[in-house]
């Protein structure tokens, strides 16, 4: 017998999803189940130490590894926009977010107390380009046991979330041209702004959200109709 | 008060992963002696194993740990756990993996267990979670670093 | 308290005195009753049955290479006047003292008790220089152990214990 065959039959049955016994797959479960369910942050840890080493496989650059983290926390955001939304008191008359606030808003509550059980730390608008925005986190979670070696300092792991939010911008229709993560602990932040508080918070991440004109136009045009 | 001297990791192979002076009172060595000692160190931990002179009581283990899942390393004889000297005092902690923490302190100093334990969990959350950290190699993490700082400088 | 073993190492590195109390026979039966708890785990019978196999003058060599090389390495960490005291393990703990003779005396004893050098001091200072230094007939190296374990030493060496160290 040779081996191809072997690990083929192994599976059992057709490869692809196996069946617990009683037919239950996680598919079959209410989706409100998991409601208030909470993961061991170092189970999440060791997923994420794996995460990163595959995205580091034949790598060429960090821009080119921050883009894979981001690859992976993509889809993520558009399957958690759904879900959230389905989870909110009336689901029924909820409608996704229609202008760039309350989306914004979205992310920086529901969003990050559903991943991380806290909201955002603050939420800036550019002052010298309308259509960017600025989402602080203080001390990301993704980041908590992570230290960088010195040949990457500019890599900011948080790249994958940055991935979850720009796929929340995306299911819900707000069109980006990036969504990327930055290292602000160290220095000021720049456009004084908040401040960077290097001593305090030294892990501190902004997260810019780069909307694309179209999507600015728009709102300018609902804007208008509103007020 | 709390006088920590210096810590060493030596991984499983016996290689000094990491190493740090924290309070003067041991003689300065230069880098390549310590990992001498490190080696050396592996060697007679592994002696001390082997020269226990009693068979293990494994009727000890089981009354300690009531309830939990039997060990397969349970019978096991341990190497050196604490090394006294008229200078310092050195305990020893091995690892279900191998790998050693060596923490120098003062003679009397008390509470060593706990610091030990500590020291464990800094390794084990900002080391082993490190997702650019390889395992066996020197330890360069800005965090762990950070950790042992702020610990002994709380307590001392 | 159990005693295990002593030794007495000379400047030439070579063992001329060693004694071995054997440990308690409970210990023993504990251990005929182990292979019941899975066949798969030998490591532990493996060092066991090891020991058996060697002889106690490999024992007494390791013993001396292993407080031979703990001694330097205390004095390269704590400075020249340091000197090395004990060591612990989970099974055992060994107590060591050196005379200003470069002579080792070294005794393994279970874990709980405290340091005994002020004893192997003692037995150095009263057994020891009495009975074998001070001893016309020893001759002044003792190649192979002659001359140490007469009978004045034996008997005081027993005496000493079991005044100090009682069972």
């Amino acid at each position: 017998m040779t081996t191809p065959t072997q690990s083929s039959s192994s599976g059992g049955g057709a490869p692809g999803l196996r069946y617990p016994s009683n037919k239950k797959t996680i598919y079959d479960r209410n989706l409100n189940r998991s409601k208030n369910a909470e993961l061991s942050r170092a189970a999440f840890a060791y997923l994420f130490v794996e995460m990163i080493s595959y995205a580091q496989k034949n790598v060429r650059n960090l821009v080119d590894l921050e883009k894979r983290l981001n690859e992976q926390g993509h889809p993520l955001g558009l399957r958690l926009l759904d879900l959230l939304l389905s989870r909110t008191s009336n689901p029924l008359s909820s409608i996704r977010p229609t202008r760039i606030l309350p989306l914004l808003q979205f992310i920086a509550q529901t969003l990050w107390r559903h991943l991380f059980g806290r909201p955002a730390d603050a939420l800036e608008r550019s002052e010298s380009d309308a259509g960017q925005y600025m989402l602080y986190d203080n001390e990301p979670l993704v980041n908590q046991y992570i230290s960088l070696p010195r040949e990457m300092s500019q890599l900011n792991c948080a790249a994958f979330v940055a991935g979850i939010v720009e796929g929340v911008c995306d299911g819900a229709g707000f069109a980006t041209e990036s969504v990327t993560a930055h290292s602000v602990g160290e220095q000021q932040a720049e456009g004084g702004g908040t401040g960077g508080g290097g001593g305090m918070w030294p892990g501190k991440t902004v997260f810019l959200i780069q909307f694309k004109p179209e999507v600015l136009e728009r709102e300018e045009i609902l804007g208008r109709g509103g007020g | 008060m709390l006088v920590v001297f210096a810590l060493f990791i030596i991984s499983k192979a016996g290689g000094l992963i990491y190493n740090r002076e924290f309070h003067t009172g041991l003689s300065k060595l230069s880098s390549n002696d310590y990992l001498m000692l490190a080696g050396s160190f592996h060697g007679m931990h592994a002696i001390t194993k082997q020269l226990c002179p009693a068979p293990p009581t494994p009727n000890v283990q089981p009354a300690s740990a009531a309830g939990l899942a039997p060990s397969p390393f349970s019978s096991r004889p341990t190497g050196i756990e604490v090394l006294e000297s008229s200078h310092f005092r050195a305990q020893c902690f091995q690892t279900l993996t191998g790998t050693k923490f060596l923490l120098f302190t003062e003679p009397q100093q008390p509470n060593i267990d706990s610091i030990m334990r500590k020291i464990y969990d800094l390794y084990a959350d900002f080391v082993m979670k490190n997702p650019f950290y390889t395992v066996e190699m020197p330890i360069r993490c800005e965090k762990f670093d950070r950790g042992l700082d702020g610990f002994v400088k709380v307590r001392s | 308290m159990v005693l295990y073993s002593f030794y007495i190492f000379d400047r030439h590195t070579e063992c001329i005195y060693s004694r071995r109390w054997t440990p308690r026979p409970t210990s023993s039966s504990g251990k005929t009753a182990r292979p019941q708890s899975g066949s798969s785990i030998t490591s532990g019978d493996g060092t066991v049955t090891n020991r058996r196999n060697m002889s106690h003058a490999d024992d007494e060599k390791l013993i001396f290479g292993l407080v031979f090389s703990l001694r330097n390495m205390v004095q390269k960490l704590g400075g020249e006047d340091d000197t090395f005291l004990s060591y612990r393990t989970g099974e055992y703990k060994l107590h060591y003292y050196e005379t200003p003779t470069r002579m080792k005396f070294v005794m393994l004893t279970d874990t709980k008790q405290n340091n005994l050098r002020p004893y192997l001091h003692q037995i150095w200072a009263n057994l020891y220089v009495e009975y074998v230094v001070k001893n016309p007939l020893a001759p002044v190296e003792h190649p192979g152990g002659v001359g140490v374990a007469n009978e004045m030493f034996e008997r005081g060496l027993d005496t000493f214990i079991t005044a100090v160290l009682p069972a």
